[in-house]
């Protein structure tokens, strides 16, 4: 008998006596079998992926053995098992390369939270009064299908709803399945900073409706509208890798880049060039530029190509030289000089490679759309007719049958959940009545104007399968709490970030700590257990044996795993962290972009349209720009401490929220640094600490997103407040996306520092002069 | 042949993003020390990313610096310390005995730049984020100065399996928890007896300079400039 085994064995018969034995709870052994492939002390590294964000960067997870205490069957004790220590990013994903962001390196504190909810529990007081009373798994399967079978056998399976974040993978196309076979409308994906308005004006001017690729690491000159690259906008780690080596990776050859935005991000901190223009006014200046570039003939020849014609028609007087676009005035509605209009015209036409970038702000404006497209035909216009492919270029699809590229843009998530709250609101017969929460806290991200919160109380049912609860899913009736990311079986297939289409994929890192169980086990059980079409369109019973189904067609494929059987194929998957399709040769990249026909050439050109903002000038005389931090994204990661303490990079705050007002407005106004100030728009009012920065026009407010949790647990709740929470519903005219950046505000200093309790983490070096150092 | 261990900093490639200052809290157990603490100054970080704002809108600019220990030569903390709890290593790191140190916080005083924290109270880890802890890097308790040690764990255990596998060490075999995070390659850390090495080639860069290095302390850590558009340079 192995020594092993032995153990085992032995563990497993003492362990009922010695259970019995023990009094005490906290000395109650639970059986001791430690997992088979770790040895005490010895790392190994297990691939998993990151779902912090929608990147979808692949990670490795240092798990090594440890003792855990756990609760099982009711009995609390200690139990050794492998335990996450460590996230870095895993070298072979094409996305991320082996490196990761300080929010994907915190995905640890998701898994070990103190405030995790641990097992099902089922609201006990009044709804939203947080009282809970924990329910055994069969309870609360049986609670959850019990309520689907009524709705069923009502013929009434419309009303049932689904609210989640949106996501790309097997994970989306399992509960859009599970929707469609049980009769319910599609799910209701909400993020509050969606980016429907740039996927619709790339679709227009480049025929895909995706988020771009940026290909940084061979661009010599950059000009970036509004977009977050280095920080929190798209693929944000494939970017900084680009980033890296678009500077210094080609030894006498240093790419510039410019940032236009009127608020200084982490970003625009790091361009050569910032340049602050008025806000919704980014497509003028583009266009602008691009005049200079038509009108002097800068451009090659071969601007006049499908491709780059094509991005151009999008844009009304294209075609004719944008004749009202001259320098004077578009400074005139800009506020950049003509001069520097004309002097970044020649700088881009004659760099090696260059590219024109929009996100963010710009595209959150009544006129988003004409900002993206404008951006979009300035990139087409300078990157045309040049020797190696453009900058700017999208990850092509993996190629399986249900992971096509949309062959349009989806609607608007904001759009989306307006009308899924004007539903409820309004009573219809066929509002939802029953709702399954995933991963989405509108109650928190959506302006309070859509009556989310109220709409949300109206459903007699609300189930989630969140891992804690927030605004939102302290308003459920049943929770069954999903497994962490990392003890769970993920995919995610990655919109941009490489010019390879990837798919990535891995099995649990480590094992439940807690009584949870996968949300997507779950699903699938339910389904066999309701049977007809729901058995017949969702035949697994597990997750995996779904996963396994759908990437099994890619062994035919070339790319990163070659096997000649099917299972060796699935191991080889599950080893590398998912799959990838082979490079692209370098010439290839170009071919990423369609220049055929679509259904969008038949579309209008689209014309200037002036910025709207919610509030008069006169009223409200300062622009507001909330902004998405690298550290919370849209909130939902305010709950880690780690992310908690570490200083904003550009103001070093930390625990807090503040505002960034121009050190000029504030003495205007009296406000000084860490003073208590109001902001107030039509739709309502916070209270924040200002923090005095040079790096922001001195008629707009600048507010970070993710902090002004009222009830999301202990790191979360109590700090600061929510810019969303003052934000008119004002939408992008022609997609209906949330127009973020549209709202105007009123400023006032209520309070002195000791209010205001802004915490600082400062330059702690103030006492040293920074002057130049001897070499 | 003994090593020499060293980092570049170039930051013409940082972006100021701060994954280097998580990275480096997971590996190396950092606590965390709330709201309340961190008002008066009392955050932990053995890596922290400076900025200096200059001019003023519209033309401001910043400067992301990432700062560590120095790993000096001539390091002011050790001829400080009353215990030798801050010491040099053979491999001219400079090293940190939590169980020689006392607390007198001297070291903190006399370094230039105010890398070592202190803790102020035992650390907390609410339970069950105690599992996150590295069992690698001991948790250090109330009283006691800490600071970086250069990923010390990685390096030792990187040594002892060259040495049981009776080789040298590869040049990037192995990397500091902040490297390996940093997606532009601003840090790079490596042999510098190794005239190979990526850092020894960066560290003789035109563009290298040292932090405060006037003041002779002779760092392990080398700063390349930022450059300007024009002046692309064979940094």
């Amino acid at each position: 008998m192995e020594r092993r085994n032995f153990i085992k064995i032995s563990a497993l018969t003492g362990v009922a006596a010695t259970l019995d034995a023990c009094r005490a709870p906290d000395k109650q052994l639970i059986r001791f079998i430690p997992e088979d492939n770790l040895i005490p002390g010895i790392a190994v590294w297990k691939p998993s992926l990151c779902t912090l964000c929608s990147a979808g960067c692949g990670l490795q997870v240092r798990v090594m053995q440890g003792d855990a205490e756990v609760v099982r069957h009711g009995k609390q004790g200690v139990i050794k098992m492998g335990l996450a220590k460590k996230l870095e990013g895993s070298p072979q994903n094409p996305v991320n390369a082996g490196k990761l962001c300080a929010r994907g390196q915190a995905g640890l504190q998701v898994l070990y939270h103190p405030d995790r909810i641990t097992k099902p529990i089922k609201r006990s007081g009044a709804r939203g009064a947080g009282q809970f009373q924990v329910i055994s798994w069969d309870d609360a399967v049986k609670e959850l299908t019990s309520h689907l079978t009524a709705l069923q056998a009502s013929k009434s399976a419309n009303v049932l709803a689904f609210l989640g974040r949106p996501l790309r993978g097997q994970r989306r196309e399992l509960i859009e399945k599970f929707l469609k076979a049980f009769g319910a409308p599609p799910a209701v994906w909400y993020e509050p900073f969606d980016e429907a308005v740039l996927r619709q004006a790339n679709f227009l001017s480049f025929g895909h409706a995706m988020l771009p690729t940026l290909d940084l690491a061979r661009a010599d000159y950059v000009i970036s509208f509004g977009a977050d690259f280095l920080g929190a906008w798209n693929s944000p780690v494939a970017q900084s890798i680009g980033y890296g080596e678009m500077r210094r990776g080609r030894p006498g050859r240093r790419g510039k880049f410019v940032q236009i935005e009127p608020r200084m991000s982490q970003t625009g901190a790091n361009a050569d060039e910032w340049i602050a223009c008025k806000p919704g006014t980014e497509g003028v200046l583009a266009l602008g530029i691009a005049h200079v570039i038509l009108s002097q003939k800068l451009a090659p020849q071969s601007a006049g190509t499908p491709a780059a014609s094509r991005a151009g028609s999008q844009i009304a007087g294209w075609s004719a030289g944008l004749p009202e676009f001259t320098p004077e005035a578009v400074e005139e509605q800009t506020g950049v000089s003509s001069a520097v209009m004309m002097r970044l015209a020649h700088e881009m036409t004659l760099s090696g490679s260059a590219a024109a970038v929009v996100g963010g702000a710009p595209l959150a404006q009544t006129n988003g759309l004409f900002n993206a497209l404008a951006v979009n035909a300035l990139e087409s216009l300078v990157d045309a007719g040049r020797d190696e492919g453009p900058i700017l270029g999208f990850t092509p699809e993996p190629p399986l049958s249900n992971a096509g590229e949309p062959a349009a843009p989806a609607q608007a998530s904001f759009a989306g959940l307006n009308s899924f709250a004007q539903s409820l609101l309004d009573g219809k017969a066929g509002a939802p009545q029953m709702l399954m929460l995933y991963e989405a806290n509108p109650i928190f991200t959506a302006p309070p104007a859509t009556k989310i919160r109220e709409a949300i109380a109206k459903i007699p049912t609300i189930v989630s399968f969140g891992s804690f609860i927030d605004e939102t899913s302290a308003q459920a009736d049943l929770i069954l709490p999903d497994n962490a990311p990392l003890e769970s079986w993920v995919d995610s297939v990655p919109e941009s970030g490489s010019f390879q289409s990837v798919i990535s994929l891995a099995p649990p890192a480590v094992s439940p700590l807690h009584e949870t169980r996968p949300m997507t086990d779950l699903l699938l059980g339910v389904a066999q257990q309701l049977g007809g079409d729901l058995a017949r369109v969702l035949p697994f019973t597990t997750f995996d044996a779904m996963l396994k189904a759908a990437l099994l067609p890619l062994r035919a494929q070339s790319g990163s795993v070659t096997a000649t059987t099917d299972d060796d194929f699935w191991q080889s998957v599950q080893t590398q962290g998912g799959w990838w399709s082979a490079p692209a040769a370098a010439g290839l990249k170009s071919a990423a972009r369609k220049p055929a026909a679509t259904p969008a050439d038949k579309q209008a050109p689209t014309a200037l349209t002036a910025p709207e903002f919610a509030g008069s000038a006169a009223d409200f005389p300062f622009y507001f720009q909330p902004y998405v931090t690298p550290s919370f994204g849209d909130g939902s990661t305010a709950n880690l401490p780690w992310m908690q303490e570490l200083p904003d990079v550009l103001t070093t705050a930390m625990w807090s929220s503040w505002v960034e007002i121009h050190p000029r407005t504030g003495e205007k106004l009296g406000i000084q640094q860490g003073d208590l100030v109001e902001i107030a728009s039509q739709a309502g009012s916070l209270r924040v600490p200002a923090v005095l920065s040079p790096g922001i026009a001195p008629d707009l407010l600048a507010m970070p997103v993710g902090q002004g949790h009222e009830n999301f647990g202990r790191f979360a709740s109590g700090h600061g407040a929510n810019p969303l929470s003052i934000l008119a519903p004002v939408v992008e005219h022609t997609t209906g996306s949330l127009a973020w950046a549209a709202t105007r505000v009123k400023l006032a200093r209520v309070g002195g520092p000791e209010q205001a309790k802004l915490v600082l983490f400062a330059g702690r070096m103030s006492g040293f002069p920074h002057e130049e150092e001897p070499r | 042949m003994s090593h020499k261990w060293g980092l570049v900093v170039d930051l013409d490639r940082c972006t100021g993003c701060e994954a280097c200052v998580v990275a480096c809290h997971a590996e190396n157990n950092i606590p965390t020390v709330g709201k309340d603490q961190a008002a008066i100054g009392r955050t932990m970080q053995w890596i922290r990313v400076e900025r200096t704002w200059e001019g003023d809108f519209p033309n401001p600019k910043v400067r992301f610096q990432p700062v560590l220990c120095q790993q000096c030569d001539a390091a002011p903390c050790e001829a400080v310390c009353p215990t030798y709890a801050s010491y040099h290593t053979e491999e001219g790191l400079n090293g940190q005995a939590y169980n020689r140190c006392i607390g007198t916080r001297f070291c903190a005083n006399a370094c230039p730049y105010t890398v070592r924290s202190f803790n102020f109270y035992n650390p907390q880890w609410q339970k069950p984020l105690n599992l996150q802890l590295n069992p690698d890097v001991s948790v250090r308790s109330v009283g006691i100065m800490e600071k970086c040690t250069f990923c010390v764990q990685r390096i030792k255990s990187a040594e002892i399996q060259a040495e049981a596998e009776k080789r040298d060490l590869k040049d990037g075999e192995f990397t500091t928890a902040c490297a390996q995070s940093c997606a532009s390659k601003a840090l790079v850390f490596g042999d510098l007896n190794d005239p190979h090495s990526e850092v020894s080639r960066l560290a003789s860069s035109s563009r290298a300079t040292k932090l405060l290095g006037e003041l002779g302390t002779k760092p392990n850590v080398t700063y390349l400039e930022r450059g300007a558009w024009q002046d692309a340079n064979n940094g």
